[in-house]
């Protein structure tokens, strides 16, 4: 890969001034890779297409099967066998019984309101932390960094207790239990608290990189605090907000526990919680769960690859400390 | 497939209002506004939560009440709704899946619906010592047809019933009746007998005993099945009790009885998962397999190998006990100590156990038996007669040991202890006196 990529800078360079010299590169190299025995690049190749072929297997078996009737062909026949029939029939079965339009609304509900107010809290906490000195600065960004090392299952009891004796009134709730528990709104809340530690960590890094003369100009001209956040700092911070936006979104999405513990109510949980109401009490249907995993990968695929240049930029953020 | 009650259509309604609304709220700005909104819209159209209060609804009927469901899977949920319609009281189920309500019942019975799913005996007796369940001794003096086993299973420590029973299911050994004719084998009905059959069955190149263990439950089941034919329904409830120690000659008896079936199980039983021992059933490459009757489940029904199943009881090991003991576990429904709508929830309970309501479920999901006598058993297929026959001509019947006890020293410690002994039987005395020091953590009833 990186071979091509430098042979097409050649290439391109090869036009202008340094040509003579170029070419006299391009033809050392390739005397040199005539020559060259290549048993690493061989085995490097053969690993990665095994790897790969293992990462493919499950999945792949699992698409396929998504596609077979369980009871007439796959359990007596096998996973790997060619099939009897194809059918559409598991993804339908899978959207009823697994009453999926309703629980896709329900992630949507935790996880968009969840992704808006951590960006949002987090871009705060960090605005203040690296544009104004003030002596708890250090003391205040540790205790954001640290609350990311804490396992969050922990505190599952504690917060279920608090929540369950917190009162909260119905109108501003999603559900009239009374009191937090059981409301989609403490699931919110939960990720908010627990995601905002990160976000305000990769947050000030990057804020820390955007020049204080732009702040100080825009004191100069008359900007108070909030307008030299939302209409100075905050566009520039753009980038990294969508590339954290992109990674936020598939892990909120991809949350599990505090979905299947904090809502009592099946069909109040998000997708991926309530998705296990397909399998019974003794079996399952393997190929109608594989159905329901496949529907409910595709928006986190999508994600991935309508934003993946954000995404891949997102894995590196907060990494080099500005 | 119809599905649920009257009011799914609108709480389905209402999860595409939310939807369609969160595409809008996503833009909008204050969280709390946000919040309020939404808190409006899904007041506004769910009934999720009963309002009507018993007072108001005393004239003009139960009203309406919440089931807690774990009939989880396609089938099962189908066949619990028809089953809710037939009681005729209105009733929001809420489905989540079998494991998860288990695992989390603890926490779940702290913000529960008003009737919720469970099992018999000890297990509703764990949770009915803890107060968290509502005494239902005036719904049951409305039942008919209920035996004094069910209600014996249905009763506390305290005397009260805290439960209804709404079927059950027993285990015994399946098998082929085509492969048994072909062959010529003859159903065993003592451990000779058992044994002898193994041995031509792996002459005739057939694994005699499907074994599976994944989830470490299923060979609980051989283990129950052993324990109370050695040693009898008494111990075994003692045993669960903890009350016996697990070093004791009784429980070594257990083992040392099991070990020599062992060579005849399917290899490496650990992990290998019940439905693909179901397999080796079905194409005849396995003989016989102690399982409950829900392996039915795994076949296509009315074709051929469901037609083709049958199963005979555990073969007799001590004369003393004979084939007296079953395990049948029962399934059924409790009401939580202080439900919204009580009358409701009564209600509910009083017709989940009488005929119409499992007569309903049986219809759609034909692989247990009514716990009701009045139950309409005209439509049974053979399998389910003779579940019923075998249970009802049973002297004793077990739950199944994860129900007999508690429930986190079965999985935890018996489980593992099982697990451990199919991969090493040698070392069976450290396995035994390692469960009899973790028993000593646990508090009994």
């Amino acid at each position: 890969m990186s071979a091509v990529t430098f042979d097409d800078q050649l290439a391109s360079a090869a036009t202008g001034p340094e040509g003579e010299l170029l070419d006299t590169v391009r033809a050392r190299r390739a005397q040199r890779r005539g020559s060259r025995v290549k048993p690493m690049r061989v085995l490097l190749h053969s690993f990665l297409v095994l790897m790969a072929v293992g990462w493919l297997i499950p999945i792949g078996t699992a698409i396929y099967n998504s596609f077979r009737d369980y009871q007439t062909d796959t359990q007596p026949n096998g996973p790997f066998a060619p099939p009897e029939m194809l059918t559409l029939d598991n993804y339908r079965a899978a959207w009823d019984v697994g009453e999926m339009s309703k629980t896709f609304g329900n992630t949507a509900f935790i996880v968009i309101p969840a992704l808006f107010l951590t960006l949002l809290l987090a871009a705060i906490v960090a605005y203040v932390c690296t544009r104004y000195s003030w002596k708890f600065n250090i003391v205040f960004l540790v205790l954001f960094t640290a609350g990311n090392l804490m396992p969050q299952q922990v505190l599952f009891q504690p917060l279920f207790q608090f929540f369950k004796y917190m009162p909260w009134p119905d109108f501003i709730s999603d559900t009239n239990t009374g009191n937090l528990l059981g409301t989609k709104v403490a699931v919110i809340l939960i990720h908010v608290a627990f995601q905002i530690g990160f976000c305000t960590f990769v947050l000030s890094n990057f804020m820390k990189t955007i020049p204080k003369e732009i702040s100080e100009a825009a004191a100069v001209d008359g900007a108070g605090v909030w307008r030299g956040f939302f209409q100075v700092i905050l566009p520039l911070t753009r980038p990294a907000l969508a590339a954290l936006g992109t990674l936020e979104f598939t892990w909120l999405y991809n949350d599990f526990f505090w979905g299947a513990v904090m809502l009592n109510q099946g069909d109040e949980r998000p997708i991926t919680s309530s998705i296990a109401i397909l399998n019974g009490q003794y079996g399952s249907d393997f190929n109608l769960v594989a159905a329901a995993s496949t529907l409910i990968a595709l928006p986190t695929l999508i994600v991935y690859l309508a934003l993946q240049k954000q995404f891949i930029s997102g894995l590196t953020l907060g990494a080099s400390k500005g | 497939m119809t599905k649920p009650t009257e009011s799914s259509p609108k709480r389905r309604g209402a999860g595409l209002n939310r939807r369609d609304f969160m595409i809008g709220g996503g833009a909008a700005l204050g969280g709390a506004a946000l919040l309020a909104a939404c808190g409006d819209d899904d007041g506004g159209t769910t009934a999720t939560t009963t309002t009507a209060a018993p007072t108001t609804t005393a004239d003009t009927g139960p009203g309406s009440t919440t089931l807690g469901s774990n009939f989880s899977g396609e089938v099962p949920k189908a066949a619990l709704a028809a089953a809710v319609a037939a009681t005729g009281v209105e009733t929001t189920i809420n489905t989540i899946d079998h494991n998860t309500y288990q695992d989390n019942f603890n926490t779940y019975i702290q913000q529960p619906d008003d009737v919720v799913s469970w099992f018999a005996g000890y297990r509703m007796r764990a949770f009915a010592g803890k107060g968290v369940l509502g005494d239902i001794s005036d719904v049951w003096s409305g039942l008919s047809g209920m035996s004094d086993g069910f209600r014996s299973a249905s009763t506390a420590l305290d005397g009260k019933q805290y439960f209804v029973p709404f079927y059950f299911y027993p285990w015994a050994v399946h098998y082929r009746k085509s492969l048994f004719a072909d062959m010529g084998y003859s159903i065993p009905t003592t451990w000779g007998e058992f044994k002898a059959l193994c041995d031509t069955m792996e002459g005739d190149g057939v694994i005699p005993l499907c074994a599976a263990n994944d989830g470490r439950w299923p060979q609980m089941g051989m283990f129950d099945m052993i324990n109370l034919r050695v040693n009898g329904y008494d111990y075994h409830v003692s045993l669960m009790g903890g009350n016996e120690s697990w070093e004791s000659a009784e429980v070594k008896n257990v083992f040392s009885t099991w070990e020599e079936i062992l060579p005849y199980y399917q290899p490496d039983a650990n992990g290998r998962a019940w439905e693909d021992s179901a397999v080796a059933l079905g194409d005849k490459s396995a003989g016989m397999f102690l399982i409950g009757t829900f392996l039915a489940d795994q076949y296509p029904a009315g074709e051929e190998i469901f037609e083709d199943l049958d199963f005979f009881l555990f073969p007799e090991i001590n004369a003393e006990h004979g084939q007296d003991a079953i395990e049948a576990p029962i399934d059924g429904f409790m009401m939580a100590a202080s439900p919204e709508n009580e009358t409701g929830a009564k209600a509910l309970l009083g017709g989940l156990g009488s005929a119409p309501a499992i007569d309903a479920f049986l219809d759609v999901n034909p692989s247990v038996v009514a716990a009701n006598s009045n139950a309409n058993t005209s439509g049974y297929n053979s399998l389910q007669q003779s579940s019923a026959t075998a249970v009802g001509s049973a002297k004793q019947i077990a739950q199944f040991l994860d129900r007999d006890t508690d429930p986190d020293f079965a999985a935890q410690v018996v489980g593992t202890g099982i697990a451990d002994f199919l991969t090493s039987p040698g070392s069976i005395d450290t396995i035994l006196a390692d469960i009899e020091a973790k028993k000593q953590t646990f508090t009994f009833e």
